[in-house]
């Protein structure tokens, strides 16, 4: 959604006024298991998020378009990708997800942006010495 | 104000054979119908057709469906209608298509364009009937249904006797 004022038609100056302009969000997440000894991989991955999606919003959510854009085997995290209208829907999914293959399962989400960029400040992580 | 308010949809149900059109009943329907939206929309438009939604007349005679949605939500559910390849009723599977006729917000407003919709229909048959006897029923029909209190049951009594005859 953005706005634009346009303070002084005669005027020099125009003031442009954006509100959510960024077309993606990118959210940091990490997936908690049960056994900490599973694997996924990088496809097991993203198909037990559009399950997810598939179970609570249907055909039509399992058509949402997002991305993995990073993913680390070893720590069962990975970034991904969506377009802003499509947030709350990852993110409502990600939430109610609750077992895979038998095992209890949690999503932890870390960080949300619409900026990549803001991603690479973390403050949870920051170690004080 | 304080009503509540709602949106109605008529649906006209086709089949392929006239004979099933007769099996169908109003449950068989709502089932398919909020079996195709759990499908589409998942857990959030199962949800969504908890409250609120109901079969609320269905004409076996000439397929015509009566939904009722409430008006917060019923865009979403329309849009899985197209969904609905089947109706299973009495244990028979019979395959169908829903076909939306009109939306509108109070019953009173269908009644009227339901009246409107039968005589439309029955003008349609009318080139379509095949001996004098027929045609002079038809006729009959279709000026019942131009009388000032213009009751639906009238017009809908003359085309399912319109169509037990063409079968």
């Amino acid at each position: 959604m953005s706005v634009v004022v346009k303070k002084d038609e005669s005027g020099v100056y125009q003031r442009v006024v954006l509100k959510n302009a960024a077309p993606h969000h990118y959210v940091n997440v990490c997936l908690v298991l049960e056994d900490e000894s599973t694997k996924l991989s990088g496809v097991e991955f993203k198909l037990f998020i559009v399950s997810g999606l598939k179970s609570l919003y249907g055909e039509v959510g399992a058509a949402l378009p997002f991305d993995v854009l990073k993913y680390d085997e070893d720590k069962r995290s990975a970034l991904l990708r969506v377009y802003s209208r499509g947030l709350v829907k990852l993110w409502s999914s990600l939430t109610l997800l609750g077992s895979y293959q038998n095992q209890a399962c949690a999503f932890r989400v870390l960080q949300v942006s619409p900026y990549l960029l803001a991603l690479t400040g973390n403050s949870r992580e920051l170690q004080l010495d | 104000m304080v009503r509540v308010k709602r949106r109605y949809l008529l649906c006209e149900v086709n089949v392929s054979k006239r004979s099933d059109l007769l099996q169908l009943d109003d449950r068989a329907v709502a089932t398919a119908v909020r079996a195709a939206v759990a499908l589409t929309h998942g857990d959030y438009g199962a949800a969504h057709c908890l409250i609120g939604f109901s079969v609320k007349y269905l004409n076996a005679h000439t397929g015509m469906v009566f939904l009722r949605f409430p008006k917060s939500c019923y865009k979403l559910l329309w849009s899985a209608l197209p969904f609905i390849t089947s109706i299973e009723a009495r244990g028979k599977k019979i395959p169908c298509f829903l076909n939306c006729v009109h939306v509108g917000g109070t019953i009173r407003t269908f009644q009227k364009f339901l009246i409107r919709y039968n005589t439309q229909q029955l003008h349609r048959m009318l080139p379509k009937c095949k001996d004098e006897e027929e045609k002079q029923q038809v006729r009959e029909a279709i000026l019942q249904c131009n009388l000032p209190g213009g009751k639906k049951e009238a017009s809908e009594d003359e085309l399912e006797s319109e169509e037990d005859e063409e079968e």
